[in-house]
């Protein structure tokens, strides 16, 4: 039995964090959730996940700052940036990620990008 | 007493609140913050970014995307605009809308992610300005362009999301207000006194000499009269020239010269300053313009644009362009 791709999900909002992982659980994907910047650099590199799910606005370190660090140590682990806010875009520290989707109610875009590049 | 000064171009009119009077030092300027970890703009990190629309310095043998270059251009990865489809001019009542067609570019400036670009050597700056020349020719080849708007943020306060060293050009499907503002200004001007306002200011204040911060045989560089915010500089060519596309080599060696010196000024008296710089040029199809002079515009970000400002279009400043230029003037660099 193939071993089941894990996806990193960060993101400060617990609400976002339980949706997330029973969506993409239901997907057939193992998923490791962290609520801040910090966390998210401890799971990273003890699981070296397969793909990283970002979110941007976040208290402490922002996910610019997790973003340009998590490259420095893996590049070649995709990290979707998430964010209800556009206007990150702006931010050319956003350029390190292999996508950047704006959160919205309907999750297809997203879903669609992880198994661009988990399958 | 405070005064009020009006710019003779657009008409606006700005505040030089003398009553608090500044010197360079009084000016709080964060030092900046070495951003480690993983840049998207060094060299050996092409693939990040998108396939790249022009670059200087690499080897013929190697292939697009890859590092060995000098400077490269590469359009913005989550763009404002984008450069497909046509613009769809609709009208929803009285409004008008049309589809955000445009084209967004990133000038990378130096490999070196440390370079600040005040401080580049000439045979490394001057490519920026080059680039600027070969982009806008290039952009304007596609007629759904109006204007080219070139411009730099430097300082995290003035909008720099990176610290290594890039401009940005962003072409639009229209011109914008503050452009068509000047070149209003500038005719209406040119009606009045069968003159262009740039040259006669030029003209001015070489006679003046009390807001002439520098310049070398081709260009000035001038505190204007009635500045936005301390230390704003405009730098322009002597001679009258609408069009920055039409520069040739010589005259941007001698551009790249004047803004080195400028720019070094200005860090010498407020070490870190956080600045724009914008170009200002004809629109792209446009013949040359008698009433209309091509130039730069240096705004360091030393003040906060709060209720009164916004709500009135009135700068509130609190050094005389004289005082300014006479700092600039007194570092020997």
């Amino acid at each position: 039995m193939a071993e089941k791709k894990t996806i990193l999900i960060v993101d400060d909002e617990e609400g976002i964090l339980l949706l997330y992982r029973e969506e993409f659980e239901d997907e057939g994907y193992q998923v490791i959730p962290a609520l801040n910047g910090e966390q998210a650099l401890e799971h990273f590199s003890a699981n070296l996940p397969d793909l990283v799910i970002l979110d941007i606005n976040m208290p402490g370190m922002s996910g610019i700052e997790v973003l340009r660090q998590m490259k420095e140590q893996q590049p070649d682990v995709p990290v979707i940036l998430s964010s209800a806010y556009p206007e990150f875009k702006e931010d050319i520290g956003t350029w390190a990620s292999e996508e950047y989707i704006v959160k919205s109610a309907n999750m297809d875009e997203l879903k669609a990008s992880v198994r661009k590049y988990l399958e | 007493m405070p005064e009020l000064r009006k710019d003779p171009i657009l008409g606006r009119w700005i505040i030089i609140a003398k009553e608090r009077s500044k010197r360079p030092t009084d000016f709080v300027v964060e030092e900046p913050q070495t951003q480690g970890g993983f840049c998207p703009l060094c060299p050996d990190n092409e693939k990040t970014t998108p396939d790249e629309v022009l670059v200087y310095g690499r080897s013929a043998n190697r292939p697009p995307n890859t590092s060995g270059w000098k400077l490269r251009v590469v359009p913005n990865k989550y763009p404002a605009l984008v450069i497909e489809g046509e613009m769809d001019k609709q009208a929803e009542g009285l409004y008008d809308r049309m589809n955000g067609i445009g084209a967004h570019e990133v000038v990378i400036e130096s490999p070196h992610h440390e370079d600040r670009f005040t401080y580049l050597p000439h045979e490394q700056m001057i490519l920026t300005f080059r680039a600027f020349r070969d982009r806008i020719r290039d952009l304007s080849q596609d007629k759904r362009f109006s204007y080219v708007m070139v411009f730099k943020n430097y300082g995290k306060a003035a909008g720099a999301s990176l610290e290594h060293s890039h401009s940005q050009l962003v072409a639009l499907p229209i011109l914008p207000r503050m452009l068509v503002t000047e070149l209003d200004g500038s005719l209406s001007y040119f009606k009045y006194k069968d003159r262009c306002v740039f040259c006669d200011i030029i003209r001015q204040e070489i006679q003046q000499d009390i807001r002439l911060v520098c310049e070398n045989d081709q260009f000035v560089t001038l505190a204007p009269f009635a500045p936005r915010t301390p230390f704003e500089m405009w730098i322009m060519p002597r001679r009258h020239h609408s069009s920055y596309m039409d520069q040739d080599d010589t005259s941007l060696a001698a551009l790249t010269d004047i803004f080195s010196e400028t720019l070094r000024r200005l860090d010498a008296c407020i070490p870190g300053v956080p600045y724009n710089f914008v170009l200002h040029t004809q629109p792209l199809r446009s013949e040359p313009l008698q009433h209309y002079h091509w130039h730069f515009e240096i705004v360091p970000k030393l003040t906060s644009i709060a209720g009164f400002e916004w709500g009135t279009g009135f700068y509130i400043n609190p050094m005389p362009p004289e005082d300014t230029c006479r700092y600039l003037r007194e570092i020997e660099l």
